[in-house]
Parts: structure tokens; sequence; C-alpha cells
């Protein structure tokens, strides 16, 4: 937007611009081959000061969108891997929003195997802070603490990181504007998001993400993430989007990995009977319902 | 013109890096495998000619269809049946009139079912599983005792039995046949004294069927972070261990009758914890007035030697702290009213110890290391002698490496456990893969090495070594 902006500045500039020349150039010539030069300089190389102010501001936004509160979902999870073997996961998702931060509880149903484990965690927005993160083993009796504040962890064996779940700290991270696209009709900018510091790369296991931020709803529709380690590759896409109790959802994300151009595994989220605005205490998210499950 | 020369470079430079940085934004772009991204500008055309050569766009996702329940939602079935294969590889040849531990050791068909029911804040659970060993039919079964048989060759049992309700907003109630599990440690068991284990073939059970659950009434009150449990136990329970006759029994002739309380009134235990859960740490406090898990033998007018259970009291105390991927544990109970046979005119008490640390930094990768030391008050060195076998202080260390590969289809495991700072009153070693074959089935298989030592449970257990393999189907 910022691009489009200083584009339409520039075209409003010449005779300002030849008043200032005529003093220094007698030639036409001359100020004419300057004014190219300096056009095709903005247009191809727009000043990273502005792209990166330009950025941020839309990922304000993005972070600034209501994402709702007092949510429930069935979440089905696929895995698939590079011979297109398919593992199912299901699981029953609720969290609320406690001012900044989320709290949030899942309850694995299927397979048979995790089937009643839950994972209770709170998310602190504040991105030095670990979260809180409480296991419960089913087969043990017993709820367990977890203890990292290493998000680049695989969710549940998935091609999505735990730092894929849950919504980033924006200001751990810097922005560019790198361009606008088109992703099946709908105009998005792409970003560029580098960490701001070691330390956020290491916990996120991400050295540069591309986010593609839909213009018109400021949801990051897509998103390439270039991992740490390797050559590996991340892409995310959402490849459905629902408006739901006035909030646009992703109801259905991809993630693959590839290494070196070749997709290792691929990983299908889907968000079913999604609700807004529950009737859900924060009492709810707790160890006591941690370890009574989910009934259905 | 100096200036126009600058500015040419300039411009010649940057249009540089932008088709530098474009090739590889572009580059990234083609990994969608989809034709969707339409580019708005230049390059569209070398984009499209890397979407062609791209040939990994993933089809459409199937519709799953799920099935009609065949269940009404208040009920759910699940359960799972195995197949355990065990093989004993390191002992000698055995004396004569003495059993065979050589080679198969168990062929194991394994089978648990459990149904929940749920109806509005009430729900419940009853849970049964059992398991016939035909390792004994197809070996020399005559070489081993009937009571040997009773305790390895088939097992069926109510596993657990309960009905849970909330009375309020605050209290929750749950009675029946249940396991409470105390502590932080993941390991050593210091201050989960509560439920019994099954130890009879120590280092090979599943986890599942590690803890045997009791008759209790428990009681729930939640306030804040706070909460207090308490609990009466209504059943006395007690550890399985292993039988005389066979390949884990420590000595060479049959323990004493063992006169295990009965369920009556007079043998009701008490229990209470009261938990604390904050942010980056968890505290519990607990007490109880329960049966000592481990017998000592006395002396009877009528009956002679025989195996009773002490009544003990319990204190103590566990905590955990998170710090980064790091998580530190500490657990200490303080045990009272201990007897022993060979200083029957006095009660002991002891008080035991554990540091735990885990770190989960790595990868898919969790390690844990555990180290405890049990220090008996008043040490008399008649307590070493048997049938006691007593130490001063015991020292007990575990060490756990899990580390998941595939995503989450291979898992390995490591567990090395050992009493005495080298592993010199005993220990084991488990070595474990584990693979999911499908959803449901999954395969097992691994290795444990024992070495014995002077605790009671693990003299003479060094050529247990085993082989083993395990197929599961769980729905």
């Amino acid at each position: 937007m910022k691009l489009v902006f200083t584009l339409s500045k520039v075209s409003i500039c010449p005779l300002r611009f030849r008043q200032l020349l005529s003093d220094h150039f007698v030639s036409v010539m001359q100020y004419t081959m300057a004014l190219a030069l300096i056009v095709s300089i903005i247009t191809v190389v727009p000043p990273s000061a502005m792209a990166g102010d330009t950025a941020r501001s839309i990922m304000e936004k993005v972070d600034a969108r209501d994402d709702g509160d007092n949510m429930t979902a069935d979440v089905e999870m696929i895995l698939i891997d590079k011979n297109n073997h398919e593992r199912r996961r299901e699981m029953k998702i609720f969290t609320k929003d406690k001012g900044v931060d989320t709290l949030k509880i899942q309850f694995f149903l299927a397979p048979a195997d995790v089937k009643d484990t839950g994972f209770l965690t709170v998310d602190y927005y504040a991105g030095e802070k670990d979260d809180d993160q409480w296991l419960y083993l089913p087969d043990l009796h017993k709820t367990k603490r977890i203890a990292t504040s290493d998000k680049s962890s695989a969710f549940m064996g998935s091609d999505f990181s735990y730092a894929d779940m849950t919504d980033r700290v924006l200001d751990e991270w810097t922005y560019k504007l790198l361009k606008e696209d088109k992703i099946n009709g709908d105009k998005v900018w792409l970003i560029q998001s580098l960490p701001a510091s070691k330390a956020v790369k290491d916990r996120y296991g991400y050295k540069k993400s591309i986010l593609f931020v839909r213009q018109d709803i400021f949801l990051v529709a897509r998103a390439i993430h270039l991992l740490n380690e390797g050559k590996k590759i991340k892409y995310m896409e959402s490849k459905k989007i629902e408006h739901i109790d006035g909030i646009w959802v992703a109801t259905e994300r991809w993630m693959k990995t590839t290494v070196n151009k070749r997709t290792t595994h691929r990983t299908v989220l889907n968000w079913g009977n999604v609700k807004f605005n529950t009737p859900l205490e924060e009492s709810y998210f707790s160890i006591r319902q941690l370890e009574k499950g989910f009934s259905r | 013109m100096r200036i126009i020369s600058i500015l040419i470079s300039i411009w010649v430079i940057s249009l540089g890096t932008f088709f530098c940085q474009a090739d590889e934004l572009e580059d990234l772009l083609t990994g969608f495998g989809d034709e969707s991204t339409v580019v708005v500008g230049e390059d569209a055309g070398e984009l499209d000619e890397l979407l062609g050569g791209f040939d990994d766009t993933p089809g459409q996702q199937e519709v799953n269809v799920r099935d009609t329940p065949l269940l009404p939602p208040w009920l759910e079935i699940q359960g799972s049946m195995t197949l355990q294969l065990a093989a004993g590889f390191a002992h000698d040849t055995p004396e004569k009139d003495t059993p065979d531990y050589r080679g198969l050791s168990m062929l194991r068909t394994r089978g648990e079912l459990i149904g929940d029911i749920t109806l509005s804040t009430w729900q419940a659970r009853v849970a049964t599983r059992g398991f016939y060993d035909a390792a004994y039919s197809l070996g020399h079964r005559s070489d081993y005792t009937d009571k040997l048989l009773d305790e390895y060759e088939q097992e069926l049992e109510i596993t657990e039995a309960w009905i849970q309700t909330a009375l309020g907003d605050s209290l929750d109630f749950k009675t029946g046949r249940q396991i409470v599990v105390w502590g932080k440690s993941d390991n050593l068991r210091i201050t989960d004294i509560l439920n019994p284990l099954d130890v009879r073939q120590p280092g090979m059970l599943d986890i599942r069927d590690l803890r045997l659950p009791m008759a209790m009434s428990k009681l729930d009150y939640y306030t804040g972070n706070w909460n207090l449990s308490t609990m009466v136990i209504h059943e006395p329970r007690f550890n399985k261990v292993p039988v005389y006759n066979g390949e884990f029994y420590p000595g060479n002739s049959a323990a004493p009758h063992t006169d295990e309380p009965s369920a009556s009134m007079d043998n009701q235990q008490f229990a209470a914890a009261l938990n604390g859960v904050f942010s980056g740490w968890d505290l519990s406090l607990y007490t109880a007035f329960v049966f000592d898990n481990q017998p000592h033998v006395e002396v009877t007018d009528t009956s002679g030697l025989v195996r009773q259970y002490s009544r003990i009291k319990m204190g103590g105390i566990s905590a955990d702290l998170a710090l980064g991927n790091w998580l530190f544990k500490t657990e200490a109970a303080f045990l009272d009213g201990l007897n022993f046979f060979n200083v029957p005119e006095k009660d002991f008490s002891r008080l035991d110890f554990l540091l735990g640390l885990e770190y989960s930094g790595f990868t898919e990768t969790s390690i844990s290391i555990e180290l405890a030391n049990r220090h008996l008050f008043d040490f008399d060195s008649r307590l070493e002698e048997l049938p006691d076998g007593q130490m001063r202080n015991l020292v007990q260390s575990a060490l756990r490496v899990n580390r998941d590969f595939m995503h989450d289809t291979l898992h390995l495991m490591l567990l090395l456990s050992s009493y005495g700072v080298l592993g010199e009153d005993g220990a084991f070693q488990r070595y474990q893969v584990e693979y999911d074959l499908r959803d449901n089935i999954m395969v097992k298989g691994g290795l444990v090495f024992y070495q014995s030592g002077d605790v009671l449970a693990f003299q003479e257990i060094g050529d247990n070594d085993r082989l083993f393999f395990e197929l599961e189907y769980r729905f």
C-alpha cells in the first residue's frame, strides 16, 4: 500500500523537481535521464525503512485482527508421508483469552493410543516468558508439567510446530514488504519476517518466513518458513477460509515440508464445528478438567 | 554528468540485487505446488515455467466420511489386543530338577476392554484386563509349581471400576477401584506410595499395567490455584512380587505365608494431598496413614513365620520448576512405622529424597535423570541380614531418553535404572524401539539387560537378560 503511495507521490513531483534541477542542469536530456533513473530506482528498490514500516503496520493489523474468544472446535489432523500413507488424529480444542494471554485445552480423541490424552497451555503473549504446559497421560494416570521454551518441535508428529499453532509475538520479528500478489483472486501482501534475535530464531526454528497476508481480511493465507536446520522449507496454505460468528477462520490448513524441493511429509488440519463466544469459564482451563477429560 | 554516472551505477546494482531477491522469492513461491499464484508484474513467465516443472501438486483431500456411530453418545468402548513374546538368552544349562529358563519365556496374549459412561456431570468406568501365556504349555510346564502357574500363566481382573461426579462448582467425588499417582518424578517412586505395583518381571511390564488400582473414595476441593484431595482407601492391596520357582524370585526357598489384611473397617487407609499449580512451578504436600507395600517377616504363636504388612505414617512434598527447556524436580517423603524381622522390638523411620532433571531442548527428544537416596534412621547392622536385607543408605538412579523419529512414527526409548552409585546393588537397562504400523497397530521390540546386586529384588537376576517383541492393536 505504501509502495503505491510512494509512486503516486513521484508522479506529482516533476514540477518541483524541474525547478530544482534547472539551477544545476541546463540540458533537458539530462533532466529526463535523471528523472527516469530516480523513478526506476524507487520503483524496483523501495527504501527498506519505508518497506519495513509498511510491513510492520500490516502485521500490526494482522496481530490486531479479531480472532475470536471462547472458541471450541473439532480438529482433525491428517499426516501424510511421502508414500501417501495417512494417519489421522482427532482432537477437541477449547481456547479463551485472558488479557493478552491465551488459555488452551486440547483433548485427543483418536487414534486409540492417544485417546484421553489432554494438553493444557497458558500461552503468554510476552515472548520471553515461557508458556505453562501440562500433559495428562492416561496410561500413567498422571498430569505432567512440560518445560520447553523451544517451540520448534513438531506438534503431534505433524508438519506444524508448536509455534505454528500459536500467535507470533509481533515485536520478536522484523518485517519487510516484498511485493503484492494474488491468491485465487485475492490480493495479498508478501511480507518477509526475520527473527529479531538469535533466541527467537532458536525458539521458533525459523531463520526466515514469508507471510502472505490477505489485504481484505488481514489473515495470513499462506506462509513459507525456512527452517534453521539444513535445507528444509515448510509451506503453509489456508485452503479454506470461512467467516464464522463474524470471525475469519482458516478451517482447512495444509503444511508440507520439503527438502531440496522434494516433499517429505504433509499435514492437513481440518477445523470443524468451530464456535466462538461459547460460555467457557476460566476454571475450565485447569488440571481438574484436563484429568476429567472431554465428554462428547 | 558525475551525478548521472553515480545514479546509473546505483540503478544497475539495485536492479541486480532486486532480481537476485526476486529469483529467491519466486523459487520459494513455487513450493506451494499449485497454480493459484498470480504474479503481478514481471517474472510471471519465469514463475510459470518453474511451476510447470514442479510435479508435486497435492491431490484434493478425500472427504472423510464417518460411519454412523454404533454406540450411543453417552457410551464409549476402547480396548486393545496384544501379542507379547520374550526370550531369555543368557541362562546357562540348568541343574537337574530346576526350571529351564532358557529360550521362550513369554508368549502372552493380552486383552483389555474399557467402558466409559458419561451422563451429565456423572462419569463411570469399568475396565478389565487379562492374559494367557502359552509359553508354559509349550515349555516344561511340569518344572513349575502350581503357585507360579497361577500367577504367571493366566490372569483376569477388573482393573478400574469407578463412578465420579461433581458436587457443586468446587467439589468432585470419585469412588471405586482407581489409581492415584502422587509425585513429580517419572521413574523413581518417592511420594507415589498409594497404589501397589506389579513387579513380577521388573523392567518388562508396560506402564499401563504397572500400577494396581485400589478401591477408594476420593473427595477433591478446588479453590484458585489449589486443590485439596482427601481419600479413604477401602481395599488393602499390595505389590505383586515374583513367586518362588520363578525366574526373578530371589532365593532358593519359598517365602513364608503372607497374611494380607482384609478389607475391614479397621483396615481403612487414609491419605490427603494439597496440590498447588502456579506459573512456572508446581507444589504438592502429602500425608498418609497406609499399609507399607513391603511386607516383613514376623514370628507368630499360631503360624510360625508369617509375612505381614505394617501400618506406616507418611509425610511428603514434591515440587517442580520449569526454566526454559529444563524441568527441575524434587521429592521427599518421611516414612514412620517400618518394621523388620531382625529387630522386631523397634519401629523404624526412613527419609526418601529425590532430585530430578529433565531436558527437552533437543529436537523431538526428552532426557530425564533422577537420583534418589533412602536413608534408614537408627540403622542396626542386623537389618542387613536376610530376610530384611536393608541398607542404611540406598542410592537409586534412573536415566531415561526418549526420541521420536519420522513424524512420531518411530519411537526410541532407553531406560537405565540402578541401585547403588554405580549399579553395584542391582540394575537393569531397557532398550526399546516402537513403530506405528498404522494408527491403531504398533510393533515394539527391544532388549532388557539385568545386573545382579545386593538389593533383594536384584539378587541373582543377572542371567535373566531377554529379548522382547510386541504387536498391539488398539481400538
